[in-house]
């Protein structure tokens, strides 16, 4: 393993036995696990690369249930990582030797649908898509879409800030969020926000959502739901040239036209998507932009036609617009299959995330080229091209030896590459253990010690997800120690008034 | 009064850090606009933010732009406009509702965090804030985010950092995201409903599939002066209610007429178009009606920000038992209610129903001693008021920055 995991404390592993009997007087019945064969699923996440086995596993179906674990813990000094589904693709829920996997997945009802306040109020462990569907009669929808919808938890999706193929438009889970309940370390329920739009005080719904498991264990959550838009129609364009294709995305964007959906993907990308799903993708480009527009007919209507305009201005080589739903989706099936596309043509890949300004993707595919031909390993290119987050895939087969470390290593040039050309390590999947040795790539130990020192206001002694998003971890008190620099208020430069 | 007017993030860093060493609280400023929202403190430095107000980059086709704190929200509102984008959660101006000469500065605009009509569409300052520079009470300079629209890469900061009021640090360049200006827009009017039923209607609009970016709905009202208010809308004497749809003109008209229909049973709608349409929103954004120059100009204001759908309810019944005025954003998501002044600005009253409706209420224009008196902002259950002071802390240990704004009794 090449990460770092905090060194397991041997004081609490010796209890073990003491630990399991507290937490099932807590969580009766089988909602204490700790025999190995029975732990081995919760091993690890949507980063298969890294296993751990948890000190014991626990699923309670009560807030009271998780504020208890959760004070029990604090008073014994034991480490928590807290669990959705466990699709993290960036180790955001990989156990702990010494601590207590706190999975969320018997939290699965919808607690209220609210259609006049336009929210539902849900428990966490409640998939994202199974949302969508509860409220699918009335018209209704949950925006963001990360492509695990299907399995993936709305808690999760808060704890990571989940993204999606929409989120050009339609925002990620951070702007589609009102609300929550959240227990902290200590055991402390407490509730934040609500139906309204805003929250009093200090949004700490904002910083709640994406802090990875890292501030307290959320176990209710209040998300907007929206209307369906009437309709939705796509254009498939195909470049000869990746800086075409970004020219057109640019110019798309620059025209004020924001797409529903605008994803690029490079020439392996469609060669490995075409031969698995048959989607009819154009072989002989180099890029192919798969573009959505919706609302009602008579605006999709123009707006396809302004987009056709655009793209031939850019020199597209092939444009294909659908007719109907099934075409539509066969646009799409190849990009949402293409993860799945590449693992038929690789024995393993390696899926990165970084952010780029748009303008700068034909730099960055540049880069990915070089990068490619120096560790002697293939990828392919899937973007969310309309807000500039890379997905390339790396190629490598784990059997053999040095391959997954090569694979990293250009993963990790990739990500540095993205905040030179002015981007960010991750725009949906997370920092997690896999960037977490990155973070002084874009960050200041000024600026580290800020984010921990607010970890420190929800969890002061560190017991929740250590070894996650920071590479150092500081003790509280020498986080809050303030530096004071001689001098009054005297500044005779400074004009004053 | 001491005023620092700081050149650069430098000149930030030592004065705080001079503040920190002399135990002195600092007021953080603009321009100044907002002075009049919060607690009184007890300050006896400025630190004057108004010359950093460079533009540092704009990007139409990133749709961000990055601009310094102290930026004249006016100017960066005028340069994007050049390129027909805005920013789309549609900052209040609360020049006319607390009588300040001007709109003031970016870095204010994201501090106060007031967003307008379009919020229940495009989301609020919060949304919009990707990157922020600023000095912590630590006196050390640090950056939150990034600039680019997606982004998880650590805390986000930023959003704890907009509507904060200035007191977890202050701000010396922000990046911002910016969206295309609609092309056209729409306003539907309906008159003539009382509270309840024009919350219906609203709610009824924003459930439809027709992407309605404004809900508002005005009560006629014998206390406001009969003026041009509302785009010219005409009298005060007759409720009226508004929605508005924006996009492509085609598009705009559709919805409209389709939206038409569908709020049949609540009377005809009159259509109001552009120019006209866009004077409706600008004066309900900025509360017009209760403008400190106008008939109800000395009353205390309160915004209050509950689940939309009871709002109707929530806003008649206290105009009703105050012998107040209110207005209704947001699809009855936002009030303002001004009330007949009182020693605590009917405070007591006011939180009692809003607590019950689940929604909570700031105090946003009353007098000195009013504001010494009474919780500007929504006081908070144990749990989020020591988290919340938890969270202060990790900013701001010392009370350096904008000491006891938000929260009564702290000033000392």
């Amino acid at each position: 393993m090449a990460i770092m995991m905090p060194v397991p404390d041997q004081a609490v592993l010796n209890r073990r036995e003491t630990i399991v009997a507290a937490l099932r007087a807590i969580v009766p019945g089988e909602g204490v696990i700790d025999s190995p064969a029975e732990m081995a699923p919760y091993e690890s996440d949507g980063l298969m690369a890294y296993r751990q086995p948890p000190m014991v596993v626990v699923l309670p179906d009560t807030t009271e249930q998780v504020s208890q674990v959760l004070k029990y813990c604090f008073e014994q000094g034991i480490k928590v990582v807290p669990r959705g589904s466990g699709t993290s693709l960036s180790g955001g829920a990989l156990p702990l030797a010494d601590g207590v996997l706190l999975g969320l997945g018997k939290f699965k009802r919808i607690r209220e649908i609210d259609f006049d306040n336009r929210v539902v109020v849900t428990e966490p462990g409640v998939t994202n898509l199974a949302i969508s569907q509860a409220v699918a009669h009335a018209g209704y929808y949950y925006a963001p879409d990360p492509s695990s919808q299907i399995a993936c938890s709305i808690g999760g999706n808060v704890a990571e800030n989940s993204g999606g193929v929409h989120c050009l438009k339609y925002g990620m889970t951070t702007n589609n969020v009102l609300g929550c309940e959240i227990v902290l370390i200590t055991g402390e329920v407490i509730r934040v926000g609500g139906k309204s739009a805003e929250t009093s005080g200090y949004d700490l719904m904002g910083i709640i959502t994406g802090s990875e498991g890292l501030l307290g264990v959320i176990t209710e959550i209040t998300v907007r739901i929206l209307q369906k838009p009437e309709t939705a129609r796509a254009l498939m364009v195909g470049f000869a040239e990746v800086e075409a294709a970004g020219e057109c995305v640019a110019r798309i964007i620059g025209a004020g036209i924001i797409p529903g959906g605008m994803e690029m993907m490079d020439k392996p990308a469609i060669h490995a998507a075409e031969a698995f799903v048959h989607a009819g993708y154009p072989l002989d480009v180099e890029a192919l932009l798969i573009i959505e527009l919706d609302g009602p007919g008579i605006e999709v209507d123009e707006l396809i036609k302004r987009v056709e305009a655009i793209a031939q201005g850019c020199g597209s080589t092939t444009c294909q617009i659908s007719n109907s739903e099934t075409e539509r989706n066969l646009f799409w099936a190849g990009r949402k299959a293409a993860f799945p596309a590449v693992g038929r043509i690789s024995p393993d890949y390696l899926c990165m995330d970084g952010t780029i300004p748009r303008g700068k993707l034909p730099e960055a595919l540049a880069r990915i080229r070089d990068l490619s031909a120096k560790y002697d390993l293939r990828v392919a290119n899937v973007f969310h091209a309309g807000d500039g987050n890379l997905h390339p895939l790396i190629l490598y087969d784990a059997n053999k030896p040095g391959e997954m470390e090569r694979a990293e290593a250009f993963g990790a040039d990739i990500l540095r590459a993205c905040v030179e050309l002015g981007g960010v390590l991750t725009g949906e999947h997370g920092v997690g253990i896999e960037k977490r040795d990155l973070m002084p790539e874009m960050f200041s130990e000024i600026d580290l010690n800020q984010q921990q020192r607010l970890k420190c206001a929800f969890d002061a002694q560190g017991l929740l997800n250590p070894g996650k998003v920071f590479p150092t971890l500081h003790r509280c008190a020498e986080l809050g120690r303030m530096h004071v620099h001689g001098g009054k208020l005297a500044f005779p430069e400074l004009p004053r008034f | 009064m001491d005023t620092l007017k700081v050149r650069d993030a430098k000149d930030v860093e030592a004065v705080v850090r001079a503040a920190i060493a002399g135990e002195q609280p600092l007021e953080i400023i603009g321009h100044g606009s907002k002075r009049l929202i919060g607690q009184p403190m007890a300050t006896n430095a400025l630190l004057d933010l108004s010359a950093l107000n460079a533009v540092t980059s704009y990007e139409p086709n990133e749709l961000i732009i990055t601009v310094q704190a102290g930026a004249p929200l006016a100017d960066v509102q005028s340069l994007i406009d050049s390129r027909n984008q805005q920013f789309a959660f549609e900052p209040v101006d609360t020049a006319p509702l607390l009588g300040a000469p001007n709109v003031g500065t970016v870095g204010g605009m994201i501090g106060a965090g007031l967003a307008g009509p379009r919020r229940i569409r495009a989301g609020g300052a919060r949304d919009h804030l990707l990157g922020a520079h600023g000095v912590s009470g630590f006196g050390d300079s640090f950056k939150a985010g990034g600039r680019v629209v997606k982004n998880v890469t650590g805390y986000d900061l930023c959003k704890l950092l907009a509507g904060s009021w200035g007191t977890l640090a202050v701000m010396t360049e922000v990046t911002l995201k910016v969206m295309p200006r609609p092309e056209s827009e729409r306003t539907l009017v309906l008159r003539g409903l009382n509270d309840v039923t024009a919350n219906r209607a609203m709610t009824a609009a924003l459930g439809s599939p027709f992407d309605v970016s404004g809900a508002a709905h005005l009560p006629n009202s014998a206390l406001r002066a009969d003026i041009s208010e509302l785009g010219g809308l005409g009298s005060t004497r007759e409720a009226v209610t508004v929605l508005r749809l924006e996009g492509i003109a085609a598009s705009a008209a559709h919805r409209a007429a389709a939206l038409g229909k569908l709020l049949a049973p609540f009377g005809t709608a009159q259509i109001v178009e552009d120019a006209a349409s866009a004077g409706i929103w600008s004066s309900v954004r900025d509360v017009l009606p209760f403008a400190a120059g106008g008939a109800l100009g000395s009353w205390p204001v309160w915004r209050i920000v509950c689940p939309p759908a009871s709002g109707g309810a929530l806003g008649e019944q206290l105009a009703r038992d105050t012998g107040g005025d209110v207005i209704y954003d947001w699809g009855g998501g936002l009030i303002w209610a001004a009330l007949p002044q009182k020693p605590d600005a009917g405070a007591a009253l006011v939180r009692q129903r809003v607590n019950a409706a689940g929604g909570h209420a700031t105090l946003v224009r009353a007098s000195d001693e009013v504001r010494r008196n009474v919780d500007v902002f929504h006081p908070q259950p144990a749990g989020i008021a020591g988290l919340s002071e938890r969270v202060r802390q990790s900013f701001d240990p010392k009370s350096i920055l904008n000491r006891g704004r938000m929260i009564r009794g702290s000033a000392a």
